[in-house]
């Protein structure tokens, strides 16, 4: 029954290869190791959200009892997302949880992933500094996962304010990915983050 | 998603040349996929059907259904399903039951009923409105209460007003009443 899981993982990777919506570039699979139990995902970022024009790379790991459990699935591309973390990439998604069902593929799961993005779930976060911004001041959240996107996915919107304010902070020997969370958990505001950082 | 597909819009501007060959393929092909079990993708081993219409290999299915005891659904739709509730399917000449398989348990038998007899004997009014029971637990008396709280449930229409029926079942209830409050008089002071 062990190779039911590489069987399957076959059949999926031609099924996602020869499907339209990697004809549309919307979705990508690719092979991490030759016994198809870990793969490499690509989403793009959906039109019409902080994450358009953004490609997101994903850590698929396919476990010996899949399709009867989910596949271990976490963002490598650093976002800024309520559902996702911003430190580990971890995915809060009940299909890829207790909704999992044997039918559901990997192709499912990539789309899954990007309707995700395109709707936020604030009431049930995985990221509760992200989350508690998108409700409370969304147009700041929203500035916030674009500056995101730029920075770490390849999106074209380019906020000089944000990268100004990182400058400051890098110049003040700060690391730079420290430096944006720092910034993006206030509100960009430089004297709150520049306060927690040197605290 | 909802974007009719490229690939059936490129079929049609196909050249026709050659194309009968091409369709008969075509068409194998479609009616494979349709064999499919939805679990291991592949074509269905000791086909079972669930209520909702999705077809598996059993030893698949039971293997979703041993893996969630607590949550039973159907892997395609989530509709709620079971062991029982799982109908075999048999194809030509596949009756024999050649591998008796170690691990898993045979495929739930196919279940037949006979077929329903005509409308003849539907006179006797059972089928039709429902045969309906009901419990009073108690002693003698409490048997009254019961009766008269039994809200909701289906009883015969009243007599119509001024029949000897009617007078009947007025001075029924009322005799009835009578007692009730004897007895609860009787219950209090006693």
């Amino acid at each position: 029954m062990a190779n039911i899981a590489a069987q399957r993982i076959k059949r999926e990777f031609k099924e996602v290869i020869k499907s339209e919506e990697v004809a549309k570039c919307a979705i990508k699979l690719e092979l991490v190791d030759n016994n198809y139990t870990e793969l490499k995902g690509e989403i793009a970022g959906p039109p019409d959200t902080p994450y358009e024009g953004g490609n997101f790379v994903l850590e698929i790991k396919v476990p010996e009892t899949y399709p009867f459990n989910p596949p271990k699935v976490r963002f490598i591309t650093k976002i800024w997302h309520p559902n996702i973390s911003s430190v580990t990439g971890a995915i809060c998604l009940d299909i890829l949880k207790d909704q999992w069902a044997a039918a559901m593929t990997l192709r499912t799961v990539l789309l899954s992933l990007q309707a995700l993005l395109s709707a936020a779930e604030p009431d049930d976060p995985q990221d509760a500094v992200v989350a508690r911004q998108y409700k409370e001041n969304l147009d700041m959240f929203k500035l916030t996962a674009r500056h995101w996107t730029n920075a770490y996915a390849g999106g074209p919107s380019v906020n000089s304010e944000c990268d100004d304010k990182i400058k400051r902070l890098v110049d003040m020997g700060i690391e730079e990915h420290q430096a944006r969370v720092a910034l993006s958990s206030y509100n960009w505001d430089l004297e709150r983050a520049t306060e927690q950082l040197f605290s | 998603m909802a974007s009719p597909s490229p690939s059936t819009s490129h079929d049609i501007n196909e050249p026709r040349d050659g194309g009968d060959t091409q369709n008969t393929k075509d068409e194998e092909k479609k009616d494979e996929n349709l064999l499919e079990c939805n679990i291991c993708l592949d074509t269905a081993k000791d086909a079972v059907v669930s209520l909702c219409g999705h077809l598996f290999c059993w030893p698949c299915l039971h293997q979703w259904l041993e893996t969630r005891p607590n949550r039973q659904v159907c892997p395609v739709c989530k509709a709620a399903i079971s062991k029982e509730k799982v109908v075999p399917l048999y194809g030509r000449g596949s009756t024999k039951q050649e591998d008796p398989r170690d691990k898993v348990p045979p495929r739930p038998a196919g279940q037949r009923t006979e077929p329903e007899p005509g409308n003849n004997f539907s006179g006797f009014g059972f089928g039709d409105s429902g045969f309906h029971m009901s419990f009073g637990i108690g002693a003698f008396p409490f048997g009254f209460f019961t009766s008269t709280f039994n809200f909701g449930e289906p009883r015969p229409n009243v007599a119509t007003h001024g029949t000897p029926m009617y007078m009947e079942e007025q001075f029924l209830s009322k005799v009835f009443l009578w007692l009730a409050m004897i007895f609860i008089a009787w219950l209090l002071f006693a």
